[in-house]
């Protein structure tokens, strides 16, 4: 049997969210009939497998599981069947970042980042320096993060991500990060990263031009279910005529 | 038991570190900054010194140490567990964007609430210099009471954290049942004498055995102020309870975590 090296192997993933699912005592109290709970399938069984160093762009309509797609892979959804296997590799979702602790500043937030994608103090201290260079924030990075405009916010979050690097990225919406200056920035910074052979990358855009400039491969969903999957050359095309 | 070690050491830098921030950002917007760590626990206690001294008139001996040690374990107790309750939904921006184990939440809530525990109990140190309580090896007896607090803290915390998650009026029932639970503890008496005096030995007993909190607070008594030997076969069997309650939330957690993010 030939011996494949993947870094992401997705079988028959399903993914479901239950709508009211919240209950409440006061209300279970004066309705004993269990109540009706919606259940919403995103993800209806897929399988596709991810070679190393491949760059694999999804796109779809709004609300076809793109985005639970994405998060199912970096582990912040568990699968209700199916499997994901990741072969051990690290795994970060750029550009929404890790989320932040909104009192602390700047700068402890790179550090609780950094540590929840895995990287030692020593090692976030090392890059420290450059992930602020890289956001442009200045003096901004020691206050609190509420404090920032929520164009500041996603610089920071790019930054640590982007430069942080871990051996598959998850890419939510390119480019959608800061001003015309920044954007600039962060897709050459994106690319660079991109073009590692090693890194395995996954990218959700709606914007065909970025996907046709960046991958390898397209996986187009559709209503939770894989319409198609092939070439960029091959997709696109057919997905531009359809979505027109 | 071996993933959640290996988890342990995987977070702990992080928990460390999140704890120390959470602290300084506690504190960071007020004028009094790091004096309030010292004054609130301070303030709090004088407030019921003067409630327990003045209102219900002279009790124990050595009485204003004897309140301090029962507020400051009750006030880790209480506020550990009430803080779990919405622990997932106050992080919702970190817990749905990257997985970390959730109950890595409330060992960083236990590791601030410890430090502030801390302070407390160095003020109680002070008020029994101040008292010249006698020194003995018995107040050692004190370090398996916190041992056994904090196992037990952790146990019905993590049990409160998952539920807290589904049943979005948790918080009230929990609220109204600690505060059930407060004034059984006997923070301003002594179960062993009051409620032993009222009712009979026996309703002390289960009491006491019954709620670890009391338990716990009656040992801490015993061992630091009255060179009395706590309860051991008790304190032993609520730790084994305390561990036996954090395998099951931990475990629950485990099963259930991912699926937080979708309810949120």
């Amino acid at each position: 049997m030939e011996e494949k090296n993947y870094a992401i192997e997705v079988k028959d993933l399903k993914v479901r969210y239950r709508c009211l699912n919240k209950i409440s005592i006061k209300k279970s109290l004066f309705k004993l009939k269990k109540s009706n709970v919606e259940i919403f399938e995103a993800l209806r069984g897929i399988s596709f497998n991810v070679p190393k160093g491949e760059i694999m762009g999804i796109v779809g309509k709004n609300g076809s599981g793109k985005s639970t797609l994405l998060r199912a892979i970096a582990g912040i959804f568990a699968p209700d069947e199916g499997s994901i296997d990741l072969n051990g590799h690290t795994v970060s979702l750029l550009s929404i970042g890790v989320g932040f602790q909104k009192k602390l500043t700047g700068r402890e937030n790179i550090l609780l980042s950094g540590m929840l994608l895995g990287f030692s103090e020593e090692e976030i201290r090392a890059r420290m320096s450059e992930i602020i260079e890289f956001s442009e924030l200045g003096k901004f990075i020691d206050r609190p993060v509420r404090t920032y405009s929520s164009g500041m916010h996603s610089k920071l979050a790019f930054s640590i991500t982007a430069i942080l690097e871990t051996e598959i990225m998850l890419v939510d919406e390119v480019l959608s990060v800061g001003d015309a200056k920044f954007k600039k920035k962060s897709f050459k910074k994106m690319k660079q990263l991109i073009n590692d052979k090693d890194r395995t990358v996954v990218i959700v855009s709606h914007n065909s031009e970025t996907l046709r400039k960046l991958c390898n491969t397209i996986l187009w969903l559709h209503d939770g279910v894989i319409k198609m999957q092939g070439s960029t050359e091959e997709v696109l095309p057919l997905y531009e005529e359809f979505m027109s | 038991m071996k993933r959640f070690l290996a988890d342990i050491n995987k977070y702990r830098e992080y928990a460390v570190y999140s704890a120390k921030s959470g602290l300084k950002a506690e504190v960071a917007d007020s004028h009094l900054s790091w004096m309030w760590w010292i004054l609130d626990p301070l303030l709090f206690m004088l407030v019921y010194s003067f409630v327990a001294i003045i209102v219900f008139g002279k009790g124990e001996k050595y009485f204003a140490a004897f309140v301090f040690i029962g507020l400051t374990s009750w006030r880790f107790f209480s506020a550990t567990i009430k803080q779990s309750v919405r622990l997932v939904s106050r992080n919702s921006s970190t817990v749905s964007r990257i997985y970390m184990p959730k109950y890595i939440l409330i060992i960083i809530q236990m590791l601030i609430n410890c430090f502030k525990m801390l302070i407390s109990f160095s003020l109680v140190a002070g008020t029994m210099v101040i008292y010249r309580v006698p020194l003995s090896f018995r107040m050692l007896y004190a370090i398996p009471c916190i041992l056994v607090l904090l196992v037990v803290t952790f146990g019905f915390s993590s049990i409160v954290l998952h539920f807290g998650v589904y049943v979005d009026d948790l918080t009230n029932i929990i609220d109204v049942f600690l505060r059930l639970v407060f004034y059984l503890t006997g923070i301003f008496y002594s179960i062993e004498a009051r409620v032993g005096g009222a009712l009979g030995a026996g309703y002390a007993t289960l009491l006491l055995r019954g709620n670890p909190a009391a338990l716990v607070i009656d040992s801490m008594r015993k061992c630091l102020l009255y060179d009395m030997t706590p309860d051991l076969p008790a304190l032993g069997l609520w730790l084994l309870a305390g561990c036996i309650l954090s395998a099951f939330g931990v475990r629950m957690i485990y099963k259930n975590e991912n699926s937080y993010v979708k309810i949120m």
